[in-house]
């Protein structure tokens, strides 16, 4: 059938052209501005070429800025993944309050960004917070029974204050909403798992574990590519969590990129070396979001 | 003749009307004004201005501070942008006459008396290449503010100089208080510890000489501020992860009767309850070098006309008000603000903005405004994320100067 009729095609113009302007051409825009000097607000801008890019890679914050994705990326696709499907696993065996329990985890992922990154700066508030107050306590009573610890030492622990915690805490608040995320792909992707498979595996004598390893885990593959590659997505993307709790500090030690290019655009006025950082961000999510793309598109033809 | 008598009342009707014009409408007014008592001020004399012009329509916003100053330069870039907004005077000032986004309003400045009455530091800081653009509303002071029952209980006396300081935060220290609260999560104020150690170890000139780009962050000059930052540190003064704090946190621990001082501007009465200001009192920032001019910080708040205002007559009008005595009076009676105007009683401040007045703005030889406002913004970011990092890890001072500086010769080459 060579000849194509013009009816889908008609169909398609209204969302491609809402695509092409609120998507397609504000991207261009981007990439073109990360040559210039612009200020956001005079007329005026000038071509400057790789200039942009060259303070870009000069600057320390940058490379601060990407170390902490990249930190954020490895924790990221080691343990909320392991623990979701470690979680997915137990309640997948109808145990007791399993629906209680799958609502339960999932939760978190029902909150804004915004209210994860409050709720989480009042745990880790060093006065009053949860966590230095819980610890307050427990050394109180290692104390008085005779160790020699100062529970007022724990109050002066400063989860987002201290340049070497503050990172560690802020992914650890995104990894406790995560985990739910990751356990409900998995809960679904373990319905489809070949019961007849594992019967056969459970009559031939394998181990819980062997189970799981040769029989469950390579039919949950392609949901464990889909995981990865949102995981890394949601860890190149992060901003909220940041720029709420630490805005990026103390002195950019919590800094990601999609932070450090927000100071740089709304709070600097350089536009132009705002647009460099987000070119450099968008050429290292588009490889992820390109297998991610290739995968769905491949299934959907399944 | 009849002909002439018709011809004059026309040309009264059409001035009349002309002139009605330019007093109706609207104006757009966007303040930054959220804190209770301002808030309500500024309220209070919008109101006032549409008693006095009953044809003109206010419309007036209030966006929380830290939101405004994100979002100024889309309300200037919109059309039409509001009419009238608040800002700060100096270098963030400049930047938006710089990109001709405020209106050179020196014809309201010679019509009115203001000449005359604002002092002429106010003056040049609401100008910019000769052209009024900016004027004044009201101004604060920094000071040590200090718990004045802790002060007694440890027996220590108001340190004149830099060792009394010293010696002061060793005996709190041992006393078991915390001698400094500062909460530097935003990174300003460390900002202000900086600019009154540089002023105080290096004079005002060199201070401001620095922020203006013509000195260097890698001078003898700035390291011997450090140096001297480091004594404190050293003399234990300040609390312990201050980046963990906001400054109302930090404050905290003054209203709790933890913390002993704290370097800060006016506003830090604000954050205490009504009954903890009275063990509250402030000393000026001691001498470290007494041969050298004696600067402060001082940040001026005001007014500015959009350069595309729709309603740029109201607008004049509204701001002719704005600096009139008697808006000053309200905001130095009702706010205890510190107003410019020169013509007004100073007895009509309530007690503790008289003695900012006199025993800090008074004997100071020099005010600037304060670091961000001093230097051009996106190196005060910098500036202050280097301070609060020095706060941390003094060690590393070599390459946090070393930063700032080719990060200063980048923002300074920019603009020439």
């Amino acid at each position: 059938m060579r000849h194509r009729p013009l009816a889908p095609l008609s169909f398609l113009l209204l969302p491609l052209g809402l695509y092409a302007v609120w998507v397609i051409y504000p991207t261009l825009a981007t990439m073109a501005l990360a040559f210039t000097d612009w200020d956001g607000i005079s007329p005026r801008q000038a071509w400057v070429g790789l200039a942009n890019f060259e303070r870009l890679f000069n600057d320390r914050v940058f490379w601060l800025s990407l170390g902490n994705n990249l930190r954020w990326v490895l924790v990221f696709i080691t343990i909320p993944t392991s623990l979701g499907l470690a979680l997915a696993l137990a309640l997948n065996r109808n145990v007791r309050f399993d629906r209680f329990l799958k609502i339960a985890y999932y939760l978190p992922m029902v909150l804004a960004f915004v209210v994860i990154a409050l709720m989480w700066a009042w745990i880790y508030h060093p006065r009053q917070g949860l966590i230095n107050s819980t610890l307050f306590h427990l050394y109180g009573l290692a104390q008085s029974l005779g160790f020699d610890v100062n529970p007022a030492a724990a109050r002066r622990i400063g989860w987002l204050g201290d340049p070497n915690l503050a990172m560690g805490s802020i992914i650890a608040a995104a990894t406790w909403q995560h985990v739910g995320y990751v356990m409900i792909l998995y809960l679904a992707g373990l319905k489809t798992v070949n019961t007849e498979l594992l019967d056969a595996g459970q009559v031939d004598g394998a181990s819980p574990w062997q189970l799981f390893r040769y029989v469950t885990f390579p039919q949950l593959a392609p949901v464990t590519t889909i995981v990865l590659v949102i995981t890394v997505i949601q860890s190149l993307r992060a901003f909220d969590l940041v720029y709420v709790m630490t805005r990026g500090g103390p002195f950019n030690s919590s800094n990601v990129l999609a932070n450090f290019m927000y100071i740089e655009a709304f709070l600097n006025y350089n536009m132009g070396y705002a647009a460099a950082i987000a070119v450099v961000l968008f050429l290292i999510s588009i490889g992820f979001i390109a297998i991610y793309l290739y995968r769905v598109v491949q299934q959907e033809e399944r | 003749m009849r002909r002439i008598v018709f011809a004059s009342i026309a040309t009264l009707v059409a001035v009349t009307l002309a002139w009605g014009a330019a007093q109706s409408g609207v104006l757009r007014y966007n303040s930054y004004m959220m804190d209770p008592v301002p808030r309500e001020l500024d309220a209070k004399i919008v109101a006032l201005f549409m008693e006095r012009y009953p044809d003109i329509r206010v419309e007036h916003s209030s966006v929380a501070h830290e939101d405004f100053k994100q979002a100024i330069r889309t309300y200037l870039v919109a059309s039409p942008p509001p009419d009238v907004l608040t800002w700060f005077a100096g270098e963030r000032m400049r930047f938006f006459t710089r990109t001709g986004l405020i209106a050179n309003i020196t014809n309201v400045w010679q019509g009115s008396d203001w000449e005359d009455v604002y002092p002429v530091g106010f003056q040049s800081m609401s100008q910019d290449a000769g052209a009024y653009y900016f004027v004044p509303q009201s101004y604060y002071w920094w000071a040590v503010y200090y718990r004045t029952d802790i002060y007694d209980e440890v027996g220590l006396e108001v340190p004149e100089t830099w060792d009394a300081f010293l010696d002061n935060c060793r005996a709190l220290d041992a006393a078991g208080y915390i001698p400094v609260a500062i909460g530097s999560r935003y990174g300003w104020p460390a900002a202000g510890w900086f600019d009154y150690l540089n002023m105080r170890v290096n004079g005002p000139e060199f201070h401001i000489r620095l922020l203006d780009g013509l000195e260097s962050y890698e001078s003898e000059e700035v390291r011997n501020t450090f140096a001297h930052w480091k004594q404190a540190m050293d003399a234990g003064c300040f609390i312990d992860n201050p980046a963990s704090y906001d400054w109302q946190d930090a404050a905290e621990f003054m209203i709790q009767g933890e913390a002993a001082m704290y370097l800060m501007g006016q506003f830090i009465l604000d954050v205490f309850p009504a009954d903890a200001r009275d063990s509250v009192d402030f000393f000026r920032f001691p001498i470290i070098d007494p041969d050298l001019p004696v600067g402060e910080d001082a940040p001026t708040d005001g007014y500015f006309v959009s350069a595309n205002a729709a309603n740029m007559e109201n607008a004049k009008l509204f701001i002719e008000f704005l600096g009139s005595r008697e808006v000053n009076e309200m905001w130095a009676r009702e706010a205890g603000r510190l107003v410019p105007r020169t013509d007004l009683d100073p007895n009509i401040y309530p007690p503790a903005t008289r003695k900012g007045l006199e025993e800090i703005l008074r004997r100071a030889d020099y005010v600037a405004q304060f670091y961000d406002r001093d230097t051009p913004e996106e190196l005060a970011g910098r500036g202050m994320d280097a301070f609060v990092e020095f706060m941390a890890n003094p060690g590393a001072l070599d390459r946090i100067l070393a930063d700032l500086q080719r990060e200063a010769e980048r923002v300074f080459a920019a603009r020439q």
